[in-house]
């Protein structure tokens, strides 16, 4: 049962490291053939670009990955390891000058972007694909082909249909895109939406609480008690047995002359009969001397015998 | 001579008295201001004096640039107003309510708990006139959330949804959870009558410490289930409920509801206190997040008043009719307005204790806040 458990909880912790991982990476956007208008690189040229977004909620160290346009060679173009500014923030994108010579820097391809062909993206291991994206023959120059969020979490993406107007380094979809508020402004400028319908989920919320409480938790002090025989628990005392401990306590502190023993004996008779005592956690101990000369204090007593 | 004489000068121009501006000593009087009501008066000392000692901090004029100011990068202040501005110090404040709360007054009268849910209208009024006078919806939720009454939810919520109007937020939240019995007292007398205050209600059942072990189970189910987006307050409200429940984590649970929340409260009204300059606080918003905090407040104990007079009339039997003084509290300044229940009905029946009652609707508030900073999160955020 305990090798289960621990097998569980080190699934669950590869499971939660993989949530922030490379397989999180996807290339959302790619150029071919740029315009006039097209973007210049570091070293002033124009030429295609790949784009990379991070889907996930956490960072993504982008380096040590491969980019490549064929499938026989997964590790064609190394992304720098060692430059820090491979870490990839959640929901952002980095850009890759596809200039064909990898040596100009770290955000640059050893190939070109080619009409027809399929950009992949590879692991750090230089095996696994994480993604990949058909770039079509017939691309007009100027024009990029994008992914798209086709959920509402913004995690699955889809390749458009149509060409794009190329928008590199920004989120494809955020051109146009709101804050939740601004929506929140313009469907419901007065509030009264956003208002019956929070109202009648906190009523919901805790109504559907009422009934699992009222449901699971009934009133049982009015319900006829049925006699219960003393609990069966392991080394539980039967009644004569507290009994005769409560005799014994009183016996003991009339011979002691201590009220210790009697709180003692109270205390366990309240356990053993489980009554109102409640584990809280404030907890009554006795610290007294009088196990001062006890055999486990004697130090001769707890050294190991020499063998005579 | 020369030298030292302009030393000297250059000296004075980092002291307090060649920056100060008139802002400036206002926010240390108000700072001031609330250290002596927390002393004198006792409302709530253990937020407001750390609060107060935080607006005196915040508002000593210094020259920018000398890394020590809260809102400058790096520094020890801004290091630790990281807590209130990232949202950890409140989930971190729930756990120690949630370890120190008994919620048997909840779960042996689960019909108290609607109470809880009618005094969030207070935050939805709110965000309504927040809304009419004109400000931005993530501002009027952040606003709105005023009207539960809690303090953490505050400063949770609007780091998330409007950081730039978190200090005043965050000190009208604090200062009219400190002014309960002030705000509350007046409305419940004016909502209910002689008849209705001396409603006797019946003794709460034990509750078993199975029913109680079971609760925040099924309680974070339930609730997160349907608001996700109050994970990290509902999250760690029912964790720290059930190590304290639990019997078995009793280390766990007195670190939370000890030494763990203290520090947390020291730090997290020292920080916002502290975040209060004056040219940031000092604005025409602020003056109206204060009326519109206090029109929340007014909202929701109306309304839980007048919610528990409604049932009132649905319930046929007099022996299990809802005093309506326990109405007020639904907002979630707990133990404050359940104590003003108790104090308003003793006034009236020297022998009506109606505190028990009234923690039930109490924190069935705490999680109702929590439920509504959810959705204004999920809506808005």
């Amino acid at each position: 049962m305990k090798r289960l458990f621990i097998i569980i909880s080190l699934l669950a912790a590869g499971l939660a490291a993989r949530a922030q991982n490379v397989s999180d990476l996807i290339i959302s956007e790619a150029l071919a053939v740029p315009d006039s208008t097209g973007i210049l690189d570091g070293y002033g040229a124009r030429g295609g670009w790949i784009e990379i977004l991070n889907t996930s909620q956490g960072t993504v160290t982008v380096g040590g990955c491969f980019l490549t346009d064929d499938k026989g060679n997964l590790t064609k173009s190394l992304i720098p390891k060692s430059d820090s500014r491979t870490q990839l923030l959640p929901r952002q994108v980095m850009l890759f000058y596809a200039s064909g010579k990898g040596s100009q820097g770290t955000f640059y391809t050893d190939f070109k972007v080619q009409k027809g062909s399929t950009i992949y993206l590879v692991s750090n291991d230089g095996r696994t694909i994480i993604d990949s994206l058909v770039v079509p023959a017939e691309l007009p120059d100027g024009m990029s082909v994008a992914k798209f969020p086709i959920d509402a979490k913004q995690i699955k993406h889809e390749t458009a249909q149509e060409p794009c107007v190329p928008t590199p380094g920004i989120l494809n979809d955020s051109v146009n895109s709101k804050t939740k508020a601004q929506e929140m402004a313009e469907k419901d400028p007065h509030g009264f939406i956003l208002t019956v319908v929070s109202v009648s989920v906190v009523f919901l919320a805790l109504a559907i609480l009422w009934f699992l409480f009222t449901t699971l938790f009934k009133d049982k002090s009015n319900q006829p008690k049925k006699e219960k025989k003393a609990p069966a628990k392991k080394g539980a005392k039967a009644p004569e047995d507290e009994g005769v401990a409560l005799a014994i306590a009183l016996a003991l502190e009339m011979e002691r002359n201590s009220g210790d023993f009697a709180a003692i004996a109270m205390a366990l008779h309240l356990h053993l009969t489980q009554s109102v005592h409640d584990a809280e956690s404030f907890v009554v101990t006795f610290d007294q001397e009088s196990g001062k000369n006890s055999s486990w204090r004697n130090k001769q007593l707890n050294f190991r015998q020499l063998p005579r | 001579m020369e030298q030292i004489i302009s030393s000297l000068e250059q000296f004075w121009q980092f002291t307090g008295f060649a920056n100060v501006a008139w802002q400036n000593l206002v926010m240390i009087a108000i700072g001031i201001g609330f250290i002596t009501v927390a002393i004198i008066k006792e409302w709530e000392p253990l937020l407001l004096v750390p609060i107060g000692f935080g607006m005196i901090i915040g508002n000593i004029p210094m020259f920018p640039g000398l890394n020590i100011g809260i809102y400058e990068n790096g520094s020890v202040l801004n290091t630790l107003y990281q807590g209130v501005k990232q949202g950890w110090y409140p989930p971190l404040i729930f756990l120690g309510i949630g370890a120190m709360t008994d919620f048997s007054a909840l779960i042996s009268q689960p019909r108290l708990i609607l109470i809880g849910a009618a005094a969030q209208m207070g935050i939805f009024g709110a965000y309504l006139l927040a809304m009419h006078v004109g400000f931005l919806p993530n501002e009027a939720g952040a606003i709105g959330i005023i009207g539960g009454a809690d303090g953490p939810t505050a400063i949770f919520l609007s780091s998330k949804l409007a950081p730039d109007l978190m200090g005043a937020i965050a000190v009208s939240a604090y200062s009219y959870m400190a002014l309960v019995p002030v705000i509350q007292r007046p409305i419940m007398l004016a909502l209910t009558n002689k008849k209705e205050r001396l409603i006797r209600m019946p003794v709460p059942r034990q509750v078993s410490p199975k029913e109680k072990m079971i609760f925040p189970i099924v309680g974070f189910l339930t609730t997160a289930f349907i608001v996700p987006s109050g994970l990290p307050l509902l999250g760690m409200l029912f964790f720290g409920n059930l190590l304290k429940e639990s019997g078995v984590t009793r280390r766990l649970a007195e670190t939370a509801r000890g030494p763990l929340i203290d520090v947390v409260t020291t730090l997290i009204g020292l920080t916002v206190g502290a975040s209060t300059q004056a040219d940031k606080f000092l604005t025409g918003k602020s003056l109206l997040i204060f009326g519109l905090g206090l029109l929340s407040f007014v909202i929701a104990t109306t309304c839980g008043v007048l919610f528990v007079k409604g049932i009132n009339v649905f319930i046929k039997n007099p022996a299990k009719k809802i005093n309506p003084l326990i109405g007020n509290a639904g907002v979630s300044a707990v133990p404050d307005s359940a104590r003003v229940s108790e104090v308003v009905g003793k006034e009236f029946d020297k022998n009506n204790h109606l505190l028990m009652h009234a923690m039930g609707p109490n924190v069935a508030g705490v999680i109702g806040s929590a439920v509504a900073a959810g959705i204004l999160l999920s809506f808005l955020g």
